[in-house]
């Protein structure tokens, strides 16, 4: 009975869905706190020295990536990995 | 740009100092006194005059709230030398005056009504203000208590004098005492948690007829306030262009009296060093040479003897230099980093790659259209160069964001008003349409993972195919991903291209092509294989090819300059290409906004209140249904202009500018002596 359950394709349908969710969100999360360092470090910089705002948005951006890592893994899960077909 | 050394008798100093002025051409190289043989040079005559009243100036535009701005109004010269006095003495010194007064006015009021919050606690006190304070041999407590202290002060001192009251859960109290017993009294006091209430000199009668004295002089001195703030407007309405070309003339005097010190002079002769963009050296030196009367000597250094001042630190100045389309984006530039004089100014490619990028995320015909409107509106509200430029690039990128919304079948998001529009019908199924093998379409055929479904549903008589793409179909997002690659592996492909073009104008090879190149091979050949991989599978040509020069370009950069430290930066060129899937993840997100808003507006709201009918909705329906659409479209669009901004800013700065900026350091402006006239007209 749990057997069957577990190799029905809705449900692993599911849980490909949770995951694509979890790795989009859970590298939000990881860009999020590495950029609230480097933001606060940047608006300090920026209000004693306003030139410094091209670099500062350069460094805080930087982080983003990660989200985009995620964002990757979530496609492919969703879109491109096609496991029961 | 060409060195140039001007160098002349004292005699002739100012005719050419007015030229150059006038020119606007020379970038001074300021003498660092290093050389023996010359001094640095001493200011005209009247330098300190100008300073003076251009500090005077400086200070009655801060009494007014006068900031820099665009000119209305255009003065001639003679004019502000006439009207300066008038402005710098008698407006001056009446604008400082009422300023100063207001200032008074400020502080008088906020003293007393100080005064008047700490008397509040002592009102209900049945003593006169002058019997509170002045005494000789008594010493007097005034202020407020938490229990009520006449019995312990009695134990203390015999001969004592408290009043009380209460009001308002406060309990005021005045004691009176010998002054040989305050020391004790006061200890008493603070165990019952007094708190002395200093009391102001100068008032006299009841404590609550001195409250209503401070607060009605308080408004009266509020009233004298307001005439005067009125006056200072009026004068600021009055004489604001006239004031700002006053400044400028002072500061163009000031500019050249003291430009002596950034040359080096003899107690004979100066000489000034500086840049000249090449095409107009012979113009400068006819110029200065005729304005001196031939008393000057204006001679340009050769090649190799440039190099030199160059090698021992001298900057040669950077001129951007772009046509009128592409000149607001050196903004984005500038915010970088100016470009040094040998590098490449990324300019024009940002004019190419920043608008299409901010278009393929946002990608609404709507969306683009309103921010369109809204920058033409601004233009002209914000007339500073710098809000002209980044209202010029966005109206630019607001064009693509159109265009790319044309070709999404974007009109407020899917499943909105296109439909409506063009084909008087809306489809449920859009996420559904891949699943379908027969539904008109182009196909893409099939990957490595798979078929690679269809794109575009059929609209009316048009028998589907790319246009319009919706961009939450699942074909769609795969060809999405396939197009933001493509265009990582462009652009970081030019990123790396002038990489090793900017090492060759310095002449480092070595570093040009173990450095540079093999990241550029390495780049485009690991997108094309990723694409090949997609398109055809593990066998396909294109894999192949790929990962022979993917190895090649491995090999070249251990071998390069950096040695196996240089094969330790690869996984940042992989993560830079990956970092291109955010042109259409930013997209989708806010396309999912607009989508969600349109399903709540259309299928569940205006069906809801009409009764379940999904045609023929009643008016309350669609007016309420209008204006949640309103609202949701409205937040999506401001979350929606900032990431179509800030993402394609990332992507130069970090995943192009890094390929080739880095290397050398910034450079310095090109930012010759003289000034551009605003305010003065000739």
């Amino acid at each position: 009975m749990v057997v069957e359950t577990i190799t029905d394709g809705g449900v692993l349908y599911g849980l490909l869905a949770v995951g694509a969710g979890l790795a989009t969100g859970l590298a939000g999360i990881g860009a999020g706190v590495g950029e609230q360092g480097i933001g606060a470090a940047v608006v300090g910089v920026v209000a004693e020295e306003p030139g410094f705002l091209g670099k500062g948005l350069f460094l805080m951006l930087l982080p983003e990536t990660l989200i985009i890592f995620g964002l990757a893994v979530s496609l492919i899960l969703m879109f491109a990995w096609t496991p029961f077909a | 740009m060409c060195r140039v050394v001007v160098a002349g008798s004292n005699k002739v100093i100012e005719p050419v100092i007015e030229k150059l002025h006038e020119l606007n051409l020379l970038h001074v190289v300021n003498y660092s006194g290093a050389d023996e043989t010359f001094d640095m040079g001493k200011p005209l005559g009247k330098s300190s005059e100008y300073a003076e009243q251009l500090i005077k100036l400086r200070s009655i535009e801060r009494y007014l709230e006068i900031t820099d701005k665009m000119p209305d109004k255009q003065f001639p010269e003679s004019q502000v030398l006439s009207q300066m006095d008038g402005i710098l003495d008698t407006v001056g010194n009446d604008v400082i005056a009422t300023a100063e007064r207001i200032a008074e006015i400020d502080n008088e009021v906020k003293i007393k009504e100080d005064q008047a919050r700490a008397l509040k606690p002592l009102a209900g006190l049945t003593l006169d203000m002058e019997l509170l304070h002045g005494y000789k041999s008594l010493a007097s407590f005034v202020g407020t208590v938490a229990s009520p202290v006449e019995a312990d002060v009695s134990k203390v001192s015999y001969v004592n004098e408290v009043f009380t009251s209460s009001s308002g859960g406060t309990n005021a109290v005045a004691v009176f005492v010998p002054v040989e017993k305050a020391g004790e009294v006061s200890g008493v006091l603070a165990e019952h948690g007094f708190s002395e209430v200093s009391v102001p000199g100068g008032l006299t009668g009841t404590i609550a007829g001195a409250i209503s004295t401070l607060e009605s002089d308080a408004k009266r001195l509020e009233g004298e306030k307001a005439p005067l703030v009125k006056k200072l407007k009026d004068i600021r309405a009055q004489h604001e262009d006239l004031i700002l070309a006053i400044d400028e003339h002072l500061s163009i005097k000031s500019q050249k009296a003291e430009s002596p010190l950034r040359f080096a002079s003899t107690d004979n002769a100066f000489v000034i060093d500086g840049w000249v963009p090449t095409d107009q050296f012979e113009a400068l030196k006819r110029e200065i040479e005729s304005a001196a009367g031939g008393r000057v000597q204006v001679e340009k250094l050769d090649g190799s003897e440039a190099d030199k001042l160059v090698e021992a630190g001298e900057d040669i100045p950077t001129k951007l230099n772009n046509p009128g389309v592409v000149k607001p984006f050196e903004l984005i530039t500038r915010l970088f980093a100016i470009p040094e004089y040998k590098e490449y100014d990324p300019t024009p490619l940002i004019f190419v790659f920043f608008p299409l990028m901010f278009g393929l995320i946002l990608g609404d015909v709507a969306y683009g259209l309103i921010v369109f409107i809204v920058m033409m509106m601004l233009r002209r509200k914000f007339r500073t160069p710098g809000w002209q430029s980044l209202i010029n690039i966005v109206t630019i990128s607001s064009i693509w964001a159109i265009i790319f919304g044309i070709l999404f079948g974007e009109i407020f998001g899917p499943l909105g008003l296109w439909d409506y529009i063009f084909s008087g019908a809306h489809y449920m199924g859009l996420l559904g349409t891949v699943a379908d093998p027969h539904h008109v379409g182009v196909d893409f055929g099939s990957g490595f993972y798979g078929p690679l479904g269809r794109i575009g549903p059929e609209i009316g008589s048009f028998a589907g195919g790319v246009f319009p793409m919706y961009r939450l179909a699942t074909a769609s997002v795969l060809v999405l991903i396939g197009v933001s690659l493509f265009i990582g592996i462009v652009h970081t492909g030019i990123g790396s291209v002038l990489g090793v073009k900017n090492e060759l104008a310095y002449g480092e090879k070595r570093h040009a092509y173990f450095e540079r190149l093999p990241v550029l091979l390495f780049q485009v050949f690991f997108g094309l294989g990723l694409l090949g991989l997609i398109a055809g599978g593990l066998g396909h040509p294109l894999v192949l090819l790929s990962a022979l020069v993917i190895v090649i370009s491995i090999i070249m950069m251990v071998k390069g300059p950096e040695g196996v430290m240089g094969a330790t930066h690869i996984p940042f060129f992989v993560s830079n290409l990956i970092s291109y899937l955010r042109l259409l993840a930013i997209g989708l997100a806010s396309v999912g906004v607009a989508f969600a808003a349109n399903q709540l507006g259309f299928y569940v709201l205006m069906p809801m209140l009409s009764g379940g009918a999904h045609d023929g909705f009643t008016t309350i329906a669609i007016v309420v249904g209008i204006v949640v659409l309103i609202m949701v479209h409205f937040i999506n669009l401001l979350l929606g202009i900032l990431s179509p901004f800030m993402h394609p800013l990332r992507l130069h700065y970090v995943e192009m500018f890094t390929k080739f900026y880095s290397g050398h350091g910034g450079g310095v402006e090109y930012s010759p002596f003289g000034r551009v006239r605003r305010f003065l007209r000739d």
